[in-house]
């Protein structure tokens, strides 16, 4: 019954249009009240679920995605990127997966990612005769790669939400390789679809703009290298490499650059705090909804159920598969990690499936989740920051849904796609 | 009745096995009248958020380290001194006697009762440069170290710089150069990894620090007295289940990493050590003056 | 999420509020530029000074729960926490007064609890303090005892506004 309110309350909340974070609030604390436990315990897990120290690399990498924004550094990338692939048929297609590949790469948020990228991007593509369904569709789904290759905020609630037994920067180096797969895919469906549609290409510009644009690109594009880079040599925690990288951006936007204005730091600070604040409540009520998933023991209860079903690991992880793709559909990705990592990473690796891998599955299948109605916080933005209305935009989707299925099954179906770099780097 | 348990460890692990022969234990006691689930992994949170749960009595057991409560019973706090215990068998008669019951006086203010002590064994510095025979092997060195000043305290008296780090990244850390070294148990270096990647251990064993198998003091107080009795005696045959298989843990932890090639080193020389310590115990019996005589009662018993 | 074209004058209780969650911008704000510098402050202790701050850790730990309340609450007064809309937009005029009376009362209720249990956690744990850093640990449940106040507080301006939409739709 307890674990009936609980899910019940957060439907409902869900469906009235309750902020999500506080429908898992509301619903934890209904059934706490319900089983009688201290609601003390339900405001300690609250406060408990951001007081963790992994977590502290999350407002970094906002702050450094925001100062990115601001300070003209994803703009010279965009220019960069441009200059280097705008000649192949469709180029600003590429250019747009690109772009995405580098700067998601640093803000790790798929939804900065468009509100940044796409607010430069998508205009372009109007401008040079690209249709604006296209222009919201490949904006909207490489922003998913953004996800997947590091730093990404949601592989660190992935880690945290698996208990802190995951090497942060093993997972970042297990997303390198399918993030780059999911980009590959997505820029051949944008090139073949550019085709289709006889859009034109850019001229090339030659090698000298090439390189100057790189070379006024490169301060920017050090801060990629210096976050990931202290990340995986080590020489930085996850989160000291998140502030150094903030600073190092702070520095360049400012001196280099200058371009960071008082007034946009301000907005850069503001929105930062607000982008950080979202999440981070979400994920604190959504530690006081799991407290209360464990005390019911449903993780247990899930491997139980799936294994009644099939004792076929094939058929539980297609399964696991569809179910994440349809929570993905209807609800918001930091919250599903949060919920579902603790329930199905437990049958996962009852399948031998490594929690490395078993990351990537669940990060493909909620980012997928973030493109399609009814809720994908992406496409919804995406629509928005290029002015086209929701339907007209899915309509001409599908190409690159596929795009992204098919990563999602080279990534199920091969582990090695996972785990080859993190262990030929482990030695 | 039906209780609920906490404790940190996965299955298999010393602990795990000692708390589920707990709820074992009680359930053929009380004839099933007095059951217990256990959350174990710690599913439920971490040590000290779990400590908070079962004082507020949202849970009614933990398996808890006397370290983390140490910030809450100061007299709890005495087992984090550096050298405190001779060795294991010294701790083992202290908490078994007049000051296991004085510090189980102290917990029970702040919401606690221990039923049982368990072994957590003892702890020695490891890290990835040289052995450590004396204090100012460890000067330069930096030390990762658990939430406690008195552990911080402890390695900045022998001249390290101490690096409170997070238990799951230490081995990153101490692979990438983040950190030299640490501090723990054989079981902790051995089934993390560490010894993959700091492999000298030098068995300096500074911290003995016990384990309390811990109720709710009120849940426990409204019991009637021979259910009380029943508790304890269910708990006192658990940690004798636990202290045998923690040392038979312990040994293979060891000759596991014995075998891995691990350059393990005695510390003969002790002293210089324990002397470094003065100013770590100054400070803090200069704060709490009131403990001079429980860590006398420790040093004293024999 | 709902942002809806109040036709309705800006109440001295609504300038209150505006003025309450800039003022938990600005905190959190300055809050998230000392996290950054600290930070900073930590990796040049370890590297350049062989001295890493201990107390870094513990402190970005407060930050960073103060960070989050605060623009939490911030989010309430202006609808921009991530929600699904995707029913409230279907809906007809009646029905989404009701979703919203609904939504706000127990975001009324649920700041209301927040706050409450948030304050005696505060007293439960002033007793011991944060390691490492050596002030209570009660100061950690002070941020979510401020955000459920201000919850409440934004959720009854939500409430009035609810109150004045449907009076007028009645006298229509
Ligand atoms: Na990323
Ligand atoms: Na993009």
């Amino acid at each position: 019954m307890g674990l009936v309110i609980l899910m019940a309350v957060f439907v409902i909340g869900v469906i009235i249009g309750t902020p999500v974070a506080f429908a898992l609030g509301i619903a934890a604390v209904s059934a706490f009240a319900y089983e009688g436990l201290p609601l003390l315990i339900a405001f300690q897990r609250i406060t408990a679920g951001i007081s963790v120290f992994s977590l502290m690399a999350i407002p970094f990498f906002i702050f450094a995605g925001e100062l990115m924004f601001h300070g003209g550094i994803a703009m010279r990338l965009v220019r960069f990127a441009s200059s280097a692939v705008g000649a192949v048929r469709g180029g600003l297609g590429v250019v747009n997966v690109m772009s995405s590949m580098l700067f998601g790469g640093i803000s790790g948020s798929a939804v900065a990612d468009i509100s940044a990228l796409g607010s430069i991007l998508i205009p372009v593509m109007k401008k040079k005769g690209y249709d604006e369904d296209y222009a919201v569709n490949v904006t909207v789904t490489s922003s998913i790669a953004g996800i997947m290759i590091p730093p990404s905020h949601n592989m660190i609630l992935y880690a945290v939400a698996a208990g802190g037994g995951i090497s942060i920067s093993q997972l970042f180096l297990a997303g390198v390789v399918p993030g780059v797969l999911m980009c590959v895919c997505l820029a051949i469906t944008a090139y073949i679809v550019a085709v289709k549609r006889g859009y034109s290409a850019e001229k090339f510009p030659g090698f000298v703009v090439l390189f100057t644009h790189f070379v006024v690109a490169l301060p920017g594009l050090l801060t990629a290298v210096i976050i990931v880079g202290g990340v995986l040599s080590g020489v930085f925690t996850v989160t000291e490499s998140g502030a150094f990288g903030t600073i190092y951006a702070l520095v360049v936007t400012v001196v280099v650059y200058r371009q960071l204005t008082w007034d946009k730091f301000k907005t850069a600070v503001v929105n930062s705090v607000k982008t950080t604040s979202m999440v981070m409540v979400l994920i604190a009520c959504a530690a006081a909804f799991a407290y209360m998933l464990t005390y019911f023991q449903v993780p247990s209860k899930m491997i139980d159920f799936l294994s009644g079903i099939s004792d076929n690991p094939i058929v539980i992880i297609l399964l696991i598969n569809l179910m994440l793709l349809l929570l993905g559909m209807v609800m918001d990705m930091a919250a599903l990690i949060l919920i579902c990592t603790p329930i199905f990473l437990p049958v996962a690796q009852s399948l031998g499936i490594d929690p490395l891998q078993f990351g990537m599955i669940l990060m493909m299948n909620l980012g997928l989740g973030l493109c399609t109605p009814p809720v994908g916080a992406c496409l919804f933005v995406g629509c928005a920051v290029g002015k086209v209305p929701m339907e007209s935009a899915v309509k001409s989707i599908w190409p690159f849904y596929i795009a992204i299925l098919v990563a999602l099954v080279l990534t199920t179906f091969i582990p090695q796609v996972s785990l080859a770099l993190p262990m030929w780097l482990a030695g | 009745t039906e209780w609920k348990g906490w404790n940190i460890h996965k299955a298999g692990y010393p602990n795990t096995v000692g708390m589920d022969k707990f709820a074992e234990l009680v359930e053929q006691k009380s004839n099933g009248d007095f059951s217990i689930k256990m959350y174990h992994a710690g599913v439920l949170g971490n040590q000290p958020d779990a400590i908070e749960q079962v004082r507020i009595g949202g849970l009614e057991i933990g398996n808890f380290s006397l370290g983390p409560i140490g910030p809450i019973v100061k007299e709890a706090n005495v087992l984090s001194l550096p050298f405190v215990f001779d060795d294991v068998a010294h701790m083992h008669k202290a908490m078994d006697g007049a000051v296991g019951d004085q510090i189980n006086a102290a917990m029970e203010k702040k919401g606690l009762i221990s039923l049982a002590w368990y072994d957590a064994g003892a702890r020695s510095f490891y890290n990835s440069k040289k052995p450590i025979t004396q204090p100012a092997d460890i000067t330069g060195m930096k030390v990762r170290v658990m939430n406690n000043d008195l552990y911080s305290g402890m390695v900045s008296a022998l001249g390290g710089n101490p690096s409170p780090i997070a238990y799951a990244e230490v081995y990153q850390s101490l692979k990438t150069g983040v950190v030299d070294g640490a501090e723990n148990g054989w079981p902790e270096y051995e089934s993390m990894g560490h010894f993959e990647v700091a492999g000298y251990y030098s068995l300096s064993q500074h911290l003995i620090i016990p384990q309390c198998l811990c109720v709710n003091a009120s849940a426990f107080r409204r019991l009637p007295e021979a259910q009380q009795q029943m508790l304890i005696e269910a708990a006192q045959e658990s940690a004798q289940v636990q202290r045998n298989l923690w040392a038979q843990r312990e040994a293979f932890s060891r000759d596991k990493v014995v075998k891995a090639g691990v350059k393990l080193n005695e510390i003969s020389e002790k002293e210089p050590f324990q002397l470094a310590m003065q100013p770590v115990y100054d400070k803090y019996l200069g704060e709490n003056p009131e403990l001079k005589p429980l860590v006398m009662l420790i040093k004293n018993t024999k | 999420m709902f942002e809806q074209a109040d036709a309705l004058k800006r109440s001295r209780y609504d300038r209150f509020l505006d003025y309450l969650s800039q003022l938990s911008l600005l905190v959190a704000g300055i809050a998230l530029v000392v996290l950054t510098l600290t930070f900073g402050w930590l990796v040049f202790g370890r590297y350049v000074l062989n001295s890493t701050p201990t107390w870094v850790e513990q402190l970005s730990l407060l930050l960073v729960v103060l960070i989050a309340f605060l623009g939490a609450s911030v989010g309430i007064h202006k609808n921009t926490h991530l929600g699904v809309s995707f029913f409230y937009d279907r809906s007809p005029f009646w029905l989404q007064q009701l979703f919203q009376l609904i939504s706000q009362l127990s975001l009324a209720i649920f700041g209301c609890v927040m706050m409450v249990n948030s304050y005696q956690l505060m007293l439960f744990k002033w007793g011991s303090d944060i390691p490492l850093l050596g002030v209570p640990e009660g100061i950690r449940a002070i941020p979510i005892m401020l955000c459920g106040g201000l919850v409440l507080l934004y959720s009854i301006g939500h409430l009035i506004h609810l109150f004045h939409r449907v009076k007028a739709a009645l006298m229509r």
